[in-house]
């Protein structure tokens, strides 16, 4: 029999963050946006032991302050993106700004020059992405999405969608739905 | 019960006869009881008749002794005696004849007593005058007395024979009478019977004689339509067969003889002589089929070979059913139908269409491998070309530049007709699946596929309609995006393209332009656009595979795209059509069956 | 990007397909290693080996001769080895249909080769960093889906 599970990796994230800083034995908070404060400094051997567990789950410490700053920014933009209580009214570039405390030009460049493509189209693959897994669960037509995600109408979401992948969200549907029938 | 149903109903004629015998037999009953009476009243009067004479005899017997007395008185000559002497005895002979004549009538006997008791008083009255006279003259006194007595007697005599003859007339008289009373209605019975005899006669007749005429009819009918039933089965191929269940005997037509080569009843119609002209390889699976034909009375259809006495091998069908007519006994009446024809005729076409499959899966291959492979080298050209003109642009002069651009120009030409015809050929393939699919949902992919051009014309596309319907998807897609890229393509300049797509379910039968259809309702899609239009007289033509109405220059284009329409709305059964009207639009109507 | 570079592998029988990818990657200068294998034969064999550097990217064109793209693609798929490894087929044009069976078995990427060199530069380097983009932001990689 076939079970589905969606994942809210948020959520699990976070729970194995827990259990492996129990193991470590130090006191921590966890502030948002993946930012973990220890009471004490740790050794570097802690410190590398921790990657290491970490590493099993891909969860990576990341050490370079423009890497963290990057990494918030993509927080920012998933929170954004997955605003699930449509919070967020504002323009992604003054979310951003505000949330991150710099100028909204300063974090475009930051971000580009470590992730060599712009905030802009992150956004857009990120809402691509939430896209893609919204039409999986089949939940909700291509207009509810396109509405939830703040797009001005269906066909506005369909051509982006179409402009990203090179498919229609139909066609993903399609092909998706295909290759789970092959595999059974 | 009408007259009409009473007339035809088959006991008509068994009681019109019946009523017939009784009548006869009523009639001659009455005839001879008529007959016996006319006999018994001849006799009768010939009774009285007799009576009268015998009676008139007696009195001439004895006016004759009177007479005789009375010479005898005259004369006392005894010869006058002689009537006398033998006057008793001729007179007794004749009241015997009277006794016996009168046997039966009780008055005539006691009469018949009276007179012959008269007639001894008046023959003693003789005795006793002779005697009176025998020794004296008649002027005696006694002689007058005994004399006036005779007379006396005589006239009492007269009176009682008048009296007998009376009676007798009068019973005549009665009898006559009584037969006359008979007779007043006999005459007019009969007649009346024999009249109803004779129509009842005369209807027998009308009735026998059109039962035979319809026998007859239905005879002729029948030698027809058994003449026609031959001439059926020599042109049909047929033979006929009967198997008769209870005497398990066999009857062959004659045209069954002549399908098996031979003449008509050639040989006895027998099983085992038919089995001698079946095939060899059948003959056991027809033998099996026979068998249970003649338990089941009925023989399935059964497919087998006979070979002719002159080699030819021809395919037989046959098959049986029991059948029960009237007061014939069971029957199993067959027919058996040679099909060589048509199955030479089957043989011969599937080799045709084998053929015929096998060429044209080869020119699809070869269009389709040929499309396909040509597009390599063609991009390789292409792309060295780009590589020329990024690279090595500036090592060109600028006829060189300008001959790299023609090149290029030319190969983008070549690359878009290749394109064109390796999608011809796709849709070609006889390999295509048919879902049942949203039409909206392919619309929105043609229109998401033209997203660019649509946008740069600023065009606008709306929908109405569109159904859920069985047809090749990709196919349909292609179809869609070849229309409105047309429509996309020959918009007016300056002017914002619209296309309006709309569908409704058609009744073939009101659709004129669709002749020969196979389903009865369709969906018409009809595709309307603002553009250039073209000249209703080239309405076909633009479907014809190269066939365009501008040149390079004006319009890009293979004028193979509305070939691969044509030929995907074939695919699907259907049709298409256009219309044009110059600088107003164009509209392409499609038909597509509704199943 | 990172510092580690990316591998990149083109499955090809014809020479100057071979010579226009690594052309491409050159002049791009992404920080990428391309190797190439002449045909499917080859390529499986290199993948099967113990000591094989799994590529981040596999290009495969489908018309091979001994082992097609479509073959390599199935035992791909049928082994866990490869399971990060984003698939990207290359390939002349194909029908709506053949494109479409490719991503149903199991390739992540469809880009029908271009007709011009700056074309082909701009495909590669969309796909590079677009598959970068999933390896760093842990997004489901059973979702990617590409067309060129």
């Amino acid at each position: 029999m076939n079970v589905f599970v969606k994942f809210d990796f948020n959520t699990i994230c976070k729970q194995v963050l827990e259990e492996k800083l129990q193991l470590l034995g130090v006191d921590y908070t966890i502030e948002s946006f993946g930012e973990i404060s220890f009471k004490e400094k740790l050794t570097s051997k802690k410190l590398d032991d921790f990657r290491i567990l970490l590493g099993n789950y891909g969860i990576e410490i990341v050490e370079n302050h423009k890497s963290i700053l990057v990494q918030k920014i993509k927080d920012a933009i998933t929170e954004m993106v997955f605003d699930e209580d449509e919070k967020i009214n504002v323009k992604s570039s003054v979310f951003l700004a505000e949330k991150l405390e710099h100028s909204y030009g300063y974090l475009s460049n930051l971000f580009s020059e470590v992730t060599y493509t712009s905030i802009e189209n992150f956004i857009i693959l990120k809402k691509i992405e939430y896209t893609k897994r919204l039409i999986l669960e089949n939940t909700m037509t291509l207009t509810e999405i396109a509405f939830k995600l703040n797009y001005s109408s269906v066909a506005h979401l369909s051509t982006q969608f179409k402009n990203t992948t090179g498919l229609t969200p139909s066609a993903f549907q399609r092909i998706i739905s295909k290759r789970k029938a092959v595999l059974e | 019960m009408t007259l009409k149903s009473i007339y035809n109903s088959s006991w008509f004629l068994k009681s019109v006869f019946a009523l017939s015998i009784f009548i006869i037999l009523f009639v001659s009953g009455v005839t001879y009881k008529h007959m016996k009476n006319l006999s018994y009243s001849a006799n009768q009067v010939e009774q009285t008749y007799k009576v009268s004479v015998e009676l008139e005899q007696i009195i001439s017997y004895l006016k004759d002794t009177e007479t005789g007395q009375r010479g005898f008185i005259i004369t006392q000559d005894s010869i006058y005696l002689e009537p006398y002497l033998k006057g008793r005895e001729r007179i007794n002979n004749t009241l015997a004849q009277l006794r016996e004549l009168t046997k039966n009538n009780e008055d005539q006997r006691v009469n018949l007593r009276e007179l012959n008791t008269l007639i001894e008083e008046r023959l003693s009255n003789f005795s006793r005058t002779y005697a009176n006279l025998k020794n004296s003259s008649p002027n005696n006194p006694r002689f007058d007395a005994i004399f006036l007595e005779g007379k006396n007697k005589m006239d009492e005599i007269r009176v009682r024979v008048n009296t007998m003859i009376a009676l007798e007339n009068r019973r005549l008289e009665e009898r006559k009478e009584a037969y006359k009373k008979d007779l007043k209605f006999t005459p007019m019975f009969l007649f009346g019977l024999t009249l109803l005899t004779l129509i009842l006669i005369t209807i027998s007749y009308t009735k026998i004689q059109a039962d035979i005429d319809k026998l007859k009819d239905a005879n002729a009918k029948l030698e027809i339509f058994k003449a026609s039933a031959n001439q059926s089965e020599i042109i049909s191929k047929h033979g006929n067969w009967q198997w008769i269940v209870e005497d398990k005997e066999f009857i062959f037509s004659d045209n069954l003889y002549r399908l098996l080569g031979e003449e008509p009843q050639s040989f006895d119609s027998t099983i085992d002589n038919f089995m001698q002209f079946v095939h060899p390889e059948d003959l056991e699976k027809l033998s099996i089929q026979v068998e249970k034909m003649m338990e089941d009375q009925e023989l399935p259809f059964i497919n087998y070979r006979i070979i002719r006495k002159n080699g030819e091998i021809r395919f037989f069908k046959a098959r049986g059913k029991k059948v029960n007519i009237g007061d014939f006994e069971k029957r199993v009446l067959g027919t058996t139908h040679d099909i060589t024809d048509e199955v030479e005729n089957l043989l011969a076409l599937e080799e045709q269409n084998f053929e015929l499959e096998q060429n044209n899966k080869e020119l699809s291959a070869f269009n389709y491998v040929a499309s396909h492979d040509l597009q390599e080298p063609l991009r390789k050209i292409q792309t060295f070309i780009s590589r020329l003109e990024d690279k090595e642009a500036s090592k060109f002069s600028d006829s060189g530049k300008l001959y790299l651009k023609r090149i290029s120009n030319a190969s983008s030409r070549m690359r878009l007709l290749i394109d064109d015809l390796l999608q011809f050929s796709r849709t070609n393939k006889s390999d295509q699946v048919f879902e049942t699919i949203n039409l909206n949902d392919l619309m929105e992919n043609a229109t998401q596929d033209l997203a660019e051009i649509i946008q740069e014309k600023n065009a606008t596309i709306t929908l109405k309609n569109l159904p859920i319907a069985n047809v090749i998807p990709f196919q349909i897609q292609q179809l869609f995006i070849n229309l409105l890229s047309n429509s996309l393509k020959y918009s007016k300049k300056e002017v914002k393209p619209l296309v309006h797509v709309a569908c409704d379910v058609v009744r073939a039968s009101e659709e004129e332009v669709i002749k020969k259809t196979k389903s009865d309702f369709y969906y018409k899609i009809i595709f309307t656009d603002n553009g250039i239009g073209f000249e209703q007289e080239y309405a076909e033509k633009i479907f014809m595979l190269f066939n365009r109405l501008h040149n390079r220059e004006s319009y890009s284009g293979t004028g193979i795209g509305l070939s691969i329409c044509k030929k995907i709305v074939e695919n699907h059964k259907g049709f298409i059509f256009a219309n044009g009207k110059p600088n107003t639009g164009a509209s392409f109507t499609i038909y597509l069956p509704k199943k | 990007m990172n510092t580690n570079f990316m591998h990149i592998v083109l499955a090809d029988d014809d020479e100057d397909d071979r010579l226009f990818f690594t052309d491409a990657f050159d002049e791009l200068k992404l920080n990428t290693k391309v190797s190439t294998y002449n045909d499917g034969v080859e390529l499986m064999n290199y993948l099967k080996t113990d000591t094989a550097k799994i590529p981040q990217i596999l290009f495969l064109d489908l018309n091979m001769p001994r082992k097609s793209g479509m073959e390599c693609l199935a035992e791909i798929k049928a082994d866990t080895k490869f399971k990060d490894m984003a698939i990207a087929i290359y390939s002349t044009s194909a029908s709506e249909e053949d494109i479409e069976n490719t991503f149903v078995q199991g390739a992540n990427i469809y880009i029908k080769k271009p007709s011009d060199f700056k074309t082909l530069k701009k495909i590669l380097s969309q796909v590079v960093t677009i598959n970068w983009q999933y390896h760093t932001n842990g997004l489901n990689k059973d979702n990617f889906l590409m067309r060129l």
